[in-house]
């Protein structure tokens, strides 16, 4: 009899009564269609100075020789939709390395190479970044182009940064490579130059309790004084206050906003001094030897045929960009070390044949990643997103959800199996603090428990910020300070046990849903199009024919006074005209609407407008003593620029010093004093004050433009399938994958070979597109129902072993227990549920005075814990991290 | 969105150009500006700033502003530009020729050079995504124009959008290009039907095959005509007003394109009681100004909720009583003494009703907020000072002037406790400090209750070690006392559901005390603990549970 979770898996469908439950539950592939190995092209160019353009790499002028007893020429052969797509075992096994023939490259690389590194040579020396669309055959081109360097000399002191080289050269070991290539050291520099800048940019130190060394014996907890690699955490959050329900994600969602926020000019996030190693000298630093070369690493995939498969791996492929682009630099160190290893071969052939060999196997790799990434089983009903965004369906989700746990809870009783588990995923995917953080907002009704955060919808409206992003960071649990990012992967030969592994860490690994909005396909409605309603409807020039305007000889006198070359008087004349109907053919009453949300600027622009239509006799003078903008200018020009910038100020605001703080609560008075501000006079700012400059900016203007309304289209909201929730939260796989946050894999053979390297890989480029301290993977073993973790900072573990085991929290286990328990007293589930949701709000309640306890202690007593707080020391890794996320302080004083 | 979508030409006489510029400006922010003071409405200036930030064209800033023409113009010099507010968000969406900040004009011309000049598209029309840290992200979109007077009959444009987010640019690389595309159709199409009506009058082919060519005066040749504006070559009067409306939206559609459903955890029990009587307060004041003319007295309800919204802290509001007060559970315990403090908290947890009868309302006062931390909002109903007794229905915190009775059939209940505040030894008065309570008051403990109060409830056992642990500050033990509710108060929640809603019989309560953890030495305090906080529910919750069991049934029965 085929349980319940069969079901929930099963590929096939089943042709019971209960169809609908099972075709929605189904694990479904993403793709849509079949993705092709050989849709991956990699072009590798290089630009020199002296010698033009050549071509280093192309995957389609290479063919393989001795394809007999292999596999298969994996290109030519994909592996079909269910199966595997193995690879790396052929290279191992094999005695000999494929021979590769190398021809000539194909016709269109020329042109290629024009785009990827542009007509004209850029003076800029960090990599760039280029995504092309070619129109036939239908391609997408990434392109990469990074200058050269030889040897691996970072300019910079690196005394101050003693401590951050030391512990990011614990963090990235040399690079040991299969063929006795000794060290890279390029690796651990590049990091340093990246922590450097990220120092000078971000470091905010946080003060820190000053507490002894020494411990006396009794319970303390073992500190070490290296708080180096902790630090590297970006924009450390400012403490929130209690009430505020989702702090933390709002904070994140915040910086976020802010770190790439346009109005504040370009302000490089990173370093961008990344450079492609030539050689693997380390004392050749003559700044001399530096040519000037470039190189350029391509990818160009071949997009699907059919106009549907194309879409739909278009929209798959920009919204999952992140994760391409870290598998490309993946590629990229992968390229630069093959190019340093065939250096050191004398003999020339053998020299290509190294170097073609090693890019494959780089190349197999990333296009294996690519097909994984596609084409995965996915977890088509992750319990939590389908809690979130099927409020009906709630029921029996809550139903099966707990089935499924007591089955698991029996299974690894034994071995604390699920609580072990669970207190790892708790403690690394922190993305279910901020839904358990008590909100002060009633919830909607009693259909959904909990609210949606408010604050946090405000943001995104008011500030937009990017929330793929944001859920990339949930998932990976990157919320906490200092970052970290985590992944869990499920191991087991048993499909059933696994797939009910996930189904249930579903649940616990957490991130917003998203929706997406989309215009309806009518276009001559779209606002985009600027030509529509004026080309059908000429009407409002006829109905407001221009009138003798009192603008145009001003217009002109100052234009002829800026500018000696005439300028033609028909321009001014029409543009005039242009306002005149833009204000008149819309709504009369717009202005008027709006004056009642903003008097200031309404009243403004009906000083612009009214002056140019009713005061026909008013004429230039009248204008001049209104401050209108012309004059405004006139003076702007003559007067020094400061003077005339006070006075351009008269609707400005009072300069109210806004400090360093990004306190939330901060930034709503200061919303709310805006507000308040605009429907009043106020004073004048203070012009020297350079914090009140972005308000200038946004207020100055307000006086001065003609004010149009912004067009409204109608939009269709419906949920996005193209996001995270849906695309990380992997089914029972064929292969290890490196960038879900959960799957599951039957053999953890290629996991042990990738691990420890992918980890390394997340924290120099991680897809978060922010700095991240530590990367971290959960290893679940279904079978040996063990359960570890695995981190990029400590490489070596005892006995053999991949990771670290891990410590099970009472608090955890209870928890669990308890909600099984009154499951099976046969309490709704409904219940169940909200049960074990208060009881995780009691660990944040719990984390909440550990980090209150951390504040004031000069030394930390478990046993006090215990007693007083009732926190055993197998709780602190959980409530440290999880208090992390709203006390930065915490991990500082922790570790 | 957080970008700038900007138009540009490809002058064939001055080469690449910003025609027009559409920002969003956000409303203002207490982050820390960036250096780079921005000079706002700053465009006379312009000829300073055309040069900077670029390597690849050598054009001298002096002579830029004569090289101007009407191609390279949008907006005539006097024109101030264009806004549209969005009014529930307070972005402005602010049109020019150039960005008005002055950073962001060297990074807009930087894209528009290289969208125009360096970047390489096959076909030369398409979508190009390029740049760096430095000069920020772009997304462009290079097309052809008709222009019967022009070089080959056409004219090469690009639209840009700018941004400093790379991937929530590329991410929204799909949108753009739909929308940009639209955006490019309509101009194309609507320059098509003037070229072609123009062509129809004056065929240019025809005219440009008749006449000399010479390649020194080929550039001036067509001078008068050559640079004709986009306007021109629409024959769209509203142009730019219009590409103002379409860049507008297209940055707040972009930027409102994926939402967020993220979830914040249900409301304390707390917090859902104290809505909850606040909404009731409401109603019932504006109850009273229908009948009395708004003359009532709101003092109550806005007191309450200020009190009740800070009562996980100690209670600022006393403060401007003059007197000594209690600060803290620990400060009572300490004045109290352990033993008598341990009998008050018993009998408060228990439900009972606490009297304190004294001539300082302030202290009395201040006592019940102390000790009204240890129980739910709901749980708390307090009337502080009192010239007569009220029931223990009414409330279970009582402060009585110190003449006041107490009835019989109280002071013999099991089920209140007094405390009588007593003043000591007035004549020195003036060398204590406030906070010297002892000096100044002496307390009697008195109750009929004859159960033993040491052994439970569980939660005050632990909240006395937090107490009596000094090494642990007030923060800590209040938020300690806040993690012991909250814990407890799940616990009723489910013996609520349990017994109230499910209406299971006493064997299986029996499993879920256990379960529970209320089992055990101290059970029965426990049990009467769990069943007096019940009364502290909120009714939403209530209602909720038996609303849900409602809907289960009727499931059921289908």
């Amino acid at each position: 009899m085929p349980t319940l979770l069969q079901k929930l898996f099963s590929k096939r469908a089943v042709g019971n009564g209960n169809a609908r439950d099972c075709s929605t539950a189904v694990e479904k592939c993403w793709a849509s269609a079949e993705f092709d190995l050989a849709q991956i092209r990699l072009i590798v160019y290089q630009d020199c100075e002296r010698r033009g353009r050549q071509v280093l790499f192309d995957s389609k002028a290479i063919h393989k020789l001795d394809a007999s007893e292999l596999t298969a020429d994996e290109t030519k052969t994909p592996p079909n939709r269910s199966g595997a797509c193995h690879i790396g075992s052929q290279a191992s096994e094999k005695d000999k390395p494929p021979t590769y023939q190398y021809t000539r490259p194909a016709s269109d690389v020329n042109m290629l190479g024009e785009m990827m590194f542009g007509s004209v040579s850029m003076s800029y020396k960090g990599s760039t970044l280029k995504i092309h669309h070619i129109r036939s055959p239908p391609q997408l081109m990434v392109s990469k182009v990074f200058s050269t360097r030889f040897g691996s000399s970072t300019s910079g002191s690196t005394n101050t940064l003693q401590d951050s080289y030391e512990s990011m050269s614990q963090t990235f070991p040399s690079h040991t490579s299969s063929i006795g290539v000794c060290r890279v050291p390029s690796a651990p520099l590049l990091c340093l130059a990246r922590s450097a800048s990220f120092f000078a940019a971000h470091s905010n130190p946080v003060d820190m309790p000053s507490r002894g060394h020494s411990e006396d014996g009794d319970s303390g907890i073992a500190r070490s004084a290296s708080l180096s690699s902790l630090l590297a955490t970006p924009l450390p959050s400012p403490g929130s206050s209690f009430s505020s329900g989702c702090a933390s994600s709002y904070q994140r969602r915040w910086h976020r906003s802010q770190a790439t926020s346009l109005q504040h000019g370009p302000i490089p996030r990173w370093n961008t001094e990344e450079m492609f190693s030539l050689s693997d000298e380390s004392c050749s630093s003559n700044p001399a030897m530096i040519r000037r070369k470039k190189i350029a690493i391509s990818i160009i995939i071949s997009l699907p045929e059919r106009e549907e498969e194309n879409h739909n791996f278009q929209e798959f492929f920009f919204s999952h960009f992140p994760l391409f682009e870290s598998h490309m630099n993946k590629l990229k160190t992968a390229i630069e070390r093959a190019m340093i290893v065939c250096r050191r071969i004398a003999e020339s052939s053998q020299r290509v044949q190294v170097y073609l060999c090693r890019v494959m196997e780089a190349l197999g790799e990333f296009r294996m990643t690519v097909w994984n990434l596609y084409m995965a089983p996915r977890i088509s009903e992750p319990v939590w997103l389908s809690m979130i965004s099927q409020s009906t369906e709630r029921n029996p989700l809550c139903q099966r959800f707990l089935k499924e746990m007591s089955l698991l809870m029996d299974h690894g009783a034994k071995s604390q199996f699920l609580s072990a588990l669970l207190t790892a995923v708790l403690t690394h995917h922190l993305a279910w603090v901020p839904t358990v953080m008590p909100s002060s907002l009633p919830p909607i009704k009693t259909t959904c428990q909990k609210p949606a955060s408010q604050t946090v919808d405000l943001l995104a409206k008011s500030h937009p910020y990017n929330p793929l992003w944001a859920q990339l960071g949930d998932l990976y649990g990157a919320l906490g300070s200092p970052v970290r990012v985590c992944r869990t992967v499920v191991v087991g030969r048993r499909r059933e046990l696994v797939q009910r592994v996930l189904y249930i860490l579903s649940y616990f690994i957490r991130c917003s849903d998203l929706q997406e909005h989309v215009q309806p396909q009518a276009q001559m409605e779209n606002p985009a199009n600027p030509c529509s309603s004026q080309t059908t409807d000429p009407t409002p020039e006829k109905t407001f024919p221009p009138k003798p305007d009192p603008l145009k000889p001003t217009a002109c006198v100052i234009d002829k006074a800026l500018n000696p070359e005439p300028f033609p008087g028909t321009s001014v004349e029409q543009n005039n005209h242009t306002l005149l109907t833009d204000t008149k053919s819309t709504n009369p009453s717009s202005s008027l609407e709006s004056s009642t949300v903003r008097p200031g600027c309404a009243e403004m622009g009906q000083e612009c407008f009214g002056e140019d239509s009713d005061s026909v006799g008013g004429g230039l003078e009248h204008i001049l003593a209104n401050q209108s903008p012309l004059l405004h200018r006139v003076q702007f020009h003559i007067g020094s620029p400061r003077e005339t910038e006070n006075e351009g100020q008269a609707g400005g605001l009072s300069g109210v010093g806004c400090g360093r703080g990004l306190d939330r609560k901060l930034h709503q008075r200061l919303l709310t004093d805006i507000r308040r501000n605009e429907s009043s006079d106020s004073a004048l700012g203070d012009s020297d004050d350079e914090e009140t400059s972005q308000r200038e900016l946004y207020m100055a203007t307000e006086q001065k433009e003609y004010e149009l309304p912004l067009p409204t289209c109608q939009v269709e909201s419906r949920a996005s399938v193209n996001h995270f929730g849906r695309s990380l939260l992997g089914g029972y796989c064929p292969q290890y994958m490196p960038d879900f946050a959960l799957h599951g894999i039957s053999s953890d053979l290629r996991l042990k070979q990738c691990l420890v390297s992918d980890l390394e890989h997340t924290v120099l480029h991680p897809a978060l597109d922010e700095p991240v301290a530590e990367a971290l993977c959960i290893v679940a073993d279904t079978d040996r129902l063990s359960v570890q973790v695995v981190t990029s900072q400590r490489r070596v573990c005892e006995g053999g072993q991949l990771g670290r085991d891990v410590m099970v929290s009472n608090l955890v286990h209870t928890l669990i227990t308890s909600v099984l328990q009154l499951y099976a007293l046969n309490i709704a589930s409904d219940f169940c549920v909200m049960h074990l949701e208060d009881r995780l709000q009691e660990l944040y309640f719990k984390s909440r005075s550990l980090a209150e306890y951390l504040i004031g202690q000069t030394r930390v007593h478990v046993k006090e814990l215990g007693l007083a707080l009732g926190i055993e020391s197998s709780d602190i890794p959980l409530l440290a991290a999880v208090a992390s996320t709203h006390s930065p302080y915490v991990a500082q004083i922790l570790l | 969105m957080n970008a700038l979508v900007a138009l540009c030409h490809f002058c064939e006489l001055h080469g690449p150009r910003t025609l027009f510029c559409t920002e969003a400006v956000h409303p203002p922010s207490p982050s820390p500006p960036q250096p780079g003071p921005a000079i706002p409405g700053d465009r006379d200036r312009e000829a300073d700033r055309e040069g900077e930030g670029l390597t690849m064209r050598a054009n001298s800033s002096a002579t830029q502003r004569a090289d101007m023409c009407e191609g390279c113009r949008s907006l005539p010099a006097s024109h101030p530009g264009f806004v549209s507010v969005d009014s529930e968000t307070g972005i402005r969406y602010l049109s020019h020729q150039h960005p008005r900040q002055q950073q962001l004009f060297s990074v807009v011309r930087q894209a528009c050079v290289r969208s125009l000049s360096c970047e390489v598209c096959p076909g030369r029309e398409g979508p190009i995504f390029f740049g760096d840290e430095q000069h920020g992200f772009v997304f462009s979109h290079t097309f052809f124009i008709k222009d019967s007077l022009a070089r080959g009959f056409q004219r090469w444009y690009s639209i840009v959008v700018v941004a400093m987010d790379r991937i929530y640019l590329i991410n929204s690389w799909p949108f753009l290009l739909r929308h940009l595309r639209l955006t490019i159709q309509s101009l194309q199409n609507t320059a098509l039907k003037v070229f072609d009506s123009e062509q129809c009058v004056c065929p240019q082919r025809a005219v440009r095959m008749n006449s000399a060519f010479s390649p020194a005066v080929f550039p001036h040749q067509r001078s008068g005509n050559a640079a004709r504006s986009l306007t021109s070559l629409t024959q769209h009067p509203n142009l730019w007003a219009s590409l103002h409306s379409s860049f507008s939206w297209l940055l707040k559609a972009c930027g409102s394109r994926l939402t967020e459903k993220l979830l914040e955890g249900a409301p304390t029990e707390d917090t859902l009681v104290l809505i909850e009587r606040q909404t009731e307060q409401e109603e019932e004041m504006s109850g009273w100004e229908g009948a009395e003319g708004g003359g009532s007295n709101p003092q109550p309800s806005q007191s309450e909720s200020v009190q009740a919204k800070d009562f996980q802290f100690d209670d600022t509001r006393q403060e401007d009583l003059l007197g000594p007060k209690f600060k803290s559970l620990r400060h009572l315990r300490q004045v109290l003494g352990a033993s008598d403090f341990r009998q008050l908290a018993w009998h408060v947890l228990m439900g009972n009703q606490v009297m304190w009868r004294g001539a300082d309302p302030g202290l009395i006062q201040s006592a019940f907020n102390v000790l009204k931390a240890l129980l739910p909002v709901g749980c708390v109903r307090a009337i502080p000072y009192s010239p007569h007794y009220e029931e223990a229905y009414r409330c279970n915190f009582l402060g009585l002037s110190p003449d006041v009775p107490i009835p019989a059939h109280v002071s013999s209940s099991e089920f209140s406790v007094l405390v009588d505040v007593l003043n000591v030894e007035r004549g020195c008065v003036n060398h204590v400090s406030d906070d010297d309570i002892l000096s100044l008051y002496q307390f009697n403990i008195s109750s009929a209750n004859t159960q033993a109060t040491d052994k439970g409830p569980t939660l005050l056992n632990k909240m006395e070690v937090a107490l009596s642990n000094e090494n642990l500050s007030v923060e800590v033990v209040s938020l300690c006392l806040l993690c012991l509710k909250e814990e407890w108060m799940n616990k009723v929640k489910v013996l609520f559901k349990f017994s109230k809603v499910d209406g299971r019989g006493k064997e299986d309560t029996q499993k879920v005390l256990a379960l529970l953890g209320a089992t055990g030495p101290g059970e029965e305090d426990n049990v009467r603990l769990l069943k007096f906080w019940m009364t502290g529910l909120s009714k939403l919750y209530k209602s909720h549970l038996m609303t849900a069991v409602r809907v289960g049934e009727r499931t059921l029965s289908q």
